[in-house]
C-alpha cells in the first residue's frame, strides 16, 4: 500500500512546528531580557566574566585603585596573595577585582558564604569557599587566588594569617605573595601593593613549614602597610581608624 | 552491555588488542552490533545463573556499569533494587574467580554530596558524603567493590563521572533540559558539569588497561548554568523560588520528564568535579567541553513516533 504523505508526517509535523515556532519566540523574547543582565557564562569555578567586568566598572565610580607589584605575580602559574583586610571592608573581594584588571587574568578569593542567594552572587564574582582543599584545588589549576588576613578595625594592622589556606599553597607547590591595601575615605584613592613572594625562615619537612610561612607573610604586609604610610587629612580624623580599604 | 554506555563500552573494548574474550550480562540486548562479545540476557536477582555465567568466564577484569540513575530508565525505588542486585550478584560471583586482577566500577560525582559547606569542585580525595538518593547507590556500589577487591586482593579502580549526556543516553537531565520550558533557580542558578558518553566509555576501556586503582572523576571542562543552557538551546526559562520546584516536578514528571532528587539537588547546588588527574589516571582528558556537550544535547534530532504504514499481524 503506497502512502503519498509518509514523508510529509515525518518531516513536517504541523502542531509540533507551531509549537516549536511559539516557544522559540518566547525563548528569544525572554532571552533578549536576561541578556541585558548578562551573558550568564560561567568558568570551571562557576566565575562569570561579565558579571566580574560590571563589577570592575561599578567599583571605579567609587574607587580609583592603583596596584604596585601586579608584574611579580606570574603569568600563568597559579599564586595565592594573601592580603591585610579591615572587618566588613569586602578587602579580598576589591583586592581580586582590581589584580584581574591589572594581571588580565581570572582572580579568585577566598571567603565565599554557602547559603543563598549570597552565596552563589559571590561565587559568580570568583568566591571560593574558605576550605583549605577548595583554595588547593584552585591553586592546582594553576589560578591566582587572593585570601585575607583575619579582619583587624585598624587600617594600618593586620591580622593573623590563616595557616591552613597557607598550607594549600605549600601542598600544591605554588607562590605565596603578601599584599597591602590602603584608601582613603575623603577621597577615590586605594592602593594594592604586591611584594615580593614570601618564603618561609628555613626548610622543613613537616606542617610546621606552613606555621612559619604565615608567620613571614604576616611580616611582610605589615612591613608593606608601614611603607605605603597613612592617608593622612590633617585633621583629628586622623587618630580614627576610619581609612582603609572599603572603610569609608 | 544492554545500556547505551554498556555496549558503548563493549564496543570499545572489542576494538582493544589486549583484549582477549569478552563477556557481557544485563537484563537488556545489546543496543550496538557486537562481533567478538559474547552476551547474556540475565536477571539481577538470578544470582546463580549469573555466578555461574561469570565464574565459567573467569575473567581477569571486571567492568561494572550496571548503574541505574533513578528516572532514567526505573523510577528511584525500582533503580535501587535493580542496582543493589546487580552490585551484588555480579561483584559477589567476580570474587569467585580466581583469575580476577582487577574491578572497575561506574560511580559518579553526586557521591560528594552537595551538603552546606562542601567543596565547590570537589577532587577524588574529597570525602564521599552523598546528598541524595542516587548518591547513596553509588557510594553503596563503591563501597561492595571496594571491601571484594580488598578481601580478594585485587586492584579496584571507581569511574566518578557527571552526567552524562548523548543521543541515545537516557538522562532525566538531559529530558528536562530539552522540554520547551527549563526550570532554574533564581536564586542560585548555580553550575553544573556534564560529560559526553563517548568520553566516559573511553575513561573506562582505559581504567581497564591501566588496571586503575582508585577513583578517578570523569567531567568535561567548564561549566554551565541552567539558565544558560535554556538561552543556548531557545528554550523558555522558568524562574523557580523553593515550594514551585516541587511543583515543576510534578509537572515535568506529567510531560515524561520526571526530575528525580539528585537532578534538583544540582539545580539548586551545583555539580562540579574536579577532573585534574584524568590525564593522569586514564592518559586523556576530555576534548568536548561541558557547553558544547549541551549544545550537542539541543541538536540531537527528538525521537518521533510513527505508526506502521500497513498491519502485518
Amino acid at each position: 500500500m503506497s502512502d503519498d504523505t509518509y514523508e510529509a508526517r515525518v518531516i513536517t509535523l504541523p502542531v509540533e512546528r507551531a509549537t516549536t515556532a511559539a516557544r522559540q519566540t518566547a525563548a528569544t523574547a525572554a532571552a533578549r531580557q536576561v541578556a541585558a543582565v548578562g551573558a550568564w557564562s560561567v568558568d570551571d569555578w562557576g566565575r562569570d566574566p561579565y558579571l566580574v567586568d560590571a563589577t570592575i566598572r561599578l567599583g571605579a565610580l567609587r574607587w580609583r585603585t592603583v596596584v604596585g607589584g601586579a608584574e611579580r605575580l606570574p603569568v600563568r602559574a597559579g599564586a595565592l596573595i594573601v592580603v591585610n583586610a579591615r572587618r566588613y571592608a569586602l578587602t579580598p573581594i576589591f583586592t581580586a577585582l582590581a589584580l584581574t584588571q591589572a594581571t588580565d587574568r581570572p582572580v579568585r578569593f577566598v571567603g565565599r558564604p554557602d547559603i543563598a542567594p549570597v552565596g552563589p552572587f559571590v561565587r559568580r564574582l570568583g568566591g571560593l569557599l574558605d576550605r583549605p582543599d577548595e583554595v588547593a584545588g584552585a591553586l592546582r589549576a594553576g589560578e591566582l587566588v587572593v585570601m585575607g588576613a583575619h579582619p583587624e578595625l585598624h587600617p594600618r594592622r593586620v591580622g593573623r594569617v590563616d595557616h591552613r589556606l597557607v598550607g594549600a599553597a605549600v601542598a600544591t607547590q605554588v607562590a605565596v605573595f603578601p599584599a597591602a591595601t590602603a584608601s582613603s575615605p575623603l577621597s577615590r584613592s586605594a592602593r594594592v601593593e604586591v611584594g615580593a613572594v614570601a618564603r618561609p625562615g628555613r626548610r622543613r619537612r613537616g606542617p610546621l613549614i606552613e606555621l612559619e610561612l604565615a608567620d613571614a607573610v604576616e611580616e611582610r604586609i605589615q612591613r608593606l602597610l608601614d611603607q605605603l604610610g597613612g592617608a593622612q587629612t590633617g585633621t583629628p580624623l586622623d587618630w580614627l581608624p576610619l581609612s582603609g580599604m572599603g572603610g569609608g | 552491555m544492554g545500556g547505551d554506555l554498556g555496549s558503548r563500552v563493549a564496543v570499545l573494548l572489542e576494538r582493544e588488542p589486549w583484549v582477549g574474550q569478552l563477556a557481557g550480562v544485563d537484563i537488556d540486548p545489546p543496543r550496538r552490533r557486537l562481533h567478538r562479545a559474547s552476551f547474556e540476557l540475565v536477571t539481577a536477582t538470578d544470582h546463580d545463573r549469573i555466578v555461574d555465567i561469570v565464574t565459567t568466564f573467569d575473567p581477569h577484569i571486571v567492568v561494572h556499569i550496571a548503574v541505574w540513575e533513578p528516572f532514567s530508565r526505573a523510577n528511584p525505588d525500582k533503580a535501587r533494587q535493580l542496582t543493589d542486585d546487580a552490585a551484588t550478584s555480579i561483584l559477589g560471583a567476580a570474587a569467585e574467580c580466581p583469575s580476577l586482577e582487577s574491578i572497575i566500577v561506574r560511580s559518579g560525582v553526586e557521591i560528594y554530596g552537595r551538603a552546606r559547606g562542601s567543596p565547590t569542585r570537589p577532587d577524588e580525595d574529597a570525602t564521599v558524603d552523598p546528598t541524595s538518593d542516587y548518591g547513596r547507590m553509588l557510594a553503596g556500589v563503591e563501597t561492595t567493590a571496594a571491601a571484594i577487591a580488598r578481601r580478594v586482593g585485587v586492584t579496584f579502580g571507581a569511574i566518578r563521572m557527571g552526567t552524562v549526556l548523548g543521543p541515545h543516553v537516557p538522562s532525566p537531565l538531559g529530558r528536562m533540559l530539552r522540554m520547551p520550558a527549563v526550570p532554574f533557580s533564581v536564586l542560585a542558578d548555580p553550575p553544573f558539569a556534564v560529560v559526553e558518553d563517548i568520553e566516559v566509555a573511553r575513561a573506562f576501556v582505559a581504567a581497564a588497561e591501566r588496571r586503575l586503582a582508585q577513583p578517578v572523576n570523569v567531567v568535561a571542562n567548564g561549566a554551565i548554568t541552567a539558565l544558560q543552557a535554556a538561552r543556548r538551546g531557545r528554550r523558555i526559562p522558568i524562574p523557580l523560588v523553593g515550594p514551585d520546584w516541587e511543583i515543576a516536578r510534578r509537572i515535568s514528571g506529567l510531560f515524561g520528564a520526571p526530575i528525580p532528587d539528585h537532578v534538583i539537588e544540582a539545580m539548586h547546588r551545583g555539580r562540579l568535579a574536579d577532573n585534574a588527574r584524568m590525564e593522569e589516571l586514564v592518559g586523556f582528558r576530555p576534548t568536548t567541553s561541558t557547553v558544547e556537550v549541551v549544545d550537542k544535547l539541543y541538536e540531537w534530532p527528538t525521537v518521533v513516533r510513527i505508526p506502521a504504514r500497513e498491519e502485518v499481524a
